[in-house]
């Protein structure tokens, strides 16, 4: 059971666990782009989400956090996917007290914040699964909370569920600074896809852009070999 | 959907497509062979002869006048060899029983060559030696039976029927075949490839989303299978060479 924690958290956690490899030179290209994706407002919070379940948004995040945290800024990471949490799977801690916790004031922030084996990055698991996960996060709680996050962190990254099936993600886009649509080459509907904008758009929230996942290689075999001819 | 297409999505859609279209015209061309060298009977092929020339010594017709009635009598023992009238002979000389008369008539084939006054029977069957002994048979007996039916003796047999036992057959070609279904399979399956593309209603690459959401394309995270992780750390190689 443990190896196979390892193994997944091997292929999942590719910044950690090869971080000079093409994917994870991707990453880099991201949070790049992130960065320069607004400019004249700072991006302190940022949702992470897709049109539907499966498509990458988790795996995503995660190594997103590690390259940010790489480059020595304190990130946060929370799971505030509340009805299917992947978190504390990911990274491996455990998720008894976490982010519903918090907000139903059961836990202070000191108990819920764990750190990780990567400097800078800290997590905010899931917590408790709630009955009712989008009025939780609708709460004005969560929005106090928010507030005092960006106070200790240089970012915070949420994971949310999937835009298309609950309401939780347009929630947070909401109350964040910006969010990003994973689409995962191949599976995401093209349809679904444009729903999935429209609601972003409709957010407070800035839509910064897309990202593109499992992108099949032989599909432009330039790409990835230009940005990693780049570091060396 | 739009309604052309470059000539660089066209090899973009192959060249996605390119397994499935390899497969299946594989497949289909194999199928073929199989089904032409195992599963088809081979029909072999045996002809014989015939000359006709109207000895007519007691008129004095003008020679050329002569072919063109030879001509038409041609025609006309084309469909005499065919009837039941020297059918039913030939399958009692033969003792063909499990034969009739339409079943024997599809395997016989008369044809003149070119202006001639030459007629060949072609005989078509799954035993060489059964083609031979028709085509033979067919022959004589319209040989001697012509004689009554229009009082004329003209017939002579040119050639002889032969089979042998290395005989090739003329049906299935399988080289042929396995030609005709390559190509066909090959049609197919880009015509597959197409309907695909045409059906599929995902995103896929970077312009995709561009062109559908025009929003920026913050990032793209290759697929993480290995088989594709190795085939970036090779292109890396390649490049830092």
């Amino acid at each position: 059971m443990a190896n196979r924690m390892n193994k997944k958290m091997e292929t999942q956690l590719i910044t950690i666990e090869n971080s000079k490899s093409p994917i994870s030179e991707q990453y880099r290209t991201l949070r790049t782009n992130i960065q320069y994706s607004s400019v004249d407002k700072e991006l302190k919070s940022i949702i992470i989400t897709s049109p539907n379940p499966g498509e990458g948004k988790s795996t995503t995040i995660a190594n997103l956090a590690i390259v940010f945290a790489q480059q020595g800024k304190k990130v946060l990471l929370v799971d505030a996917d509340l009805r299917k949490p992947t978190i504390h799977y990911t990274f491996n801690i455990n998720n008894t007290k976490g982010l519903t916790n918090l907000l139903m004031k059961k836990a202070s922030l000191g108990d819920v914040i764990q750190q990780t084996p990567v400097l800078n990055l800290f997590l905010l698991p899931s917590g408790t699964i709630p009955p009712y996960p989008a009025e939780l996060l609708q709460s004005e709680m969560m929005s106090q909370l928010m507030d005092r996050l960006k106070a200790s962190f240089d970012l915070i990254l949420f994971d949310t569920p999937p835009i298309l099936a609950v309401a939780d993600a347009q929630i947070l886009a909401n109350k964040s600074d910006g969010s990003i649509l994973v689409v995962k080459s191949g599976s995401t509907e093209k349809e679904g896809a444009v729903r999935s904008k429209d609601i972003l758009m409709s957010s407070r929230s800035k839509l910064l852009g897309v990202v593109l996942n499992n992108k099949m290689m032989k599909d432009s075999p330039y790409q990835t070999t230009y940005y990693y001819g780049q570091i060396k | 959907m739009e309604e052309t297409i470059s000539l660089q999505e066209f090899f973009q859609t192959l060249r996605k497509r390119m397994l499935l279209i390899f497969s299946i015209t594989l497949l289909v061309t194999a199928l073929s062979g199989v089904i032409s060298f195992y599963f088809i009977t081979p029909i072999y092929e045996s002809s014989t002869q015939l000359l006709i020339n109207q000895e007519d010594t007691n008129t004095n017709q003008m020679p050329d006048l002569d072919i063109q009635t030879n001509l038409q009598l041609i025609n006309t023992y084309s469909i005499i060899i065919k009837s039941p009238a020297i059918l039913d002979l030939v399958i009692k000389e033969l003792a063909l029983e499990n034969m009739t008369t339409q079943s024997l008539n599809k395997k016989i084939n008369v044809n003149s060559e070119g202006d001639s006054q030459v007629v060949t029977i072609t005989v078509q069957d799954a035993d060489q030696y059964i083609a031979r002994d028709i085509a033979n048979s067919t022959a004589d007996i319209f040989q001697r039976e012509i004689t009554d039916l229009m009082n004329i003796n003209n017939v002579g047999i040119l050639a002889k029927a032969t089979a042998s036992e290395k005989q090739e057959p003329v049906k299935p070609q399988p080289i042929l075949n396995i030609a005709i279904s390559m190509v066909i399979g090959f049609l197919l399956s880009i015509g597959l490839a197409f309907l695909l593309e045409y059906l599929d209603n995902t995103l896929t690459s970077e312009q995709d989303i561009e062109k559908l959401l025009s929003l920026p394309v913050i990032g793209s995270i290759s697929s993480m299978e290995i088989k594709e992780q190795k085939k970036i750390a090779r292109l890396n190689k390649m490049q830092q060479k």
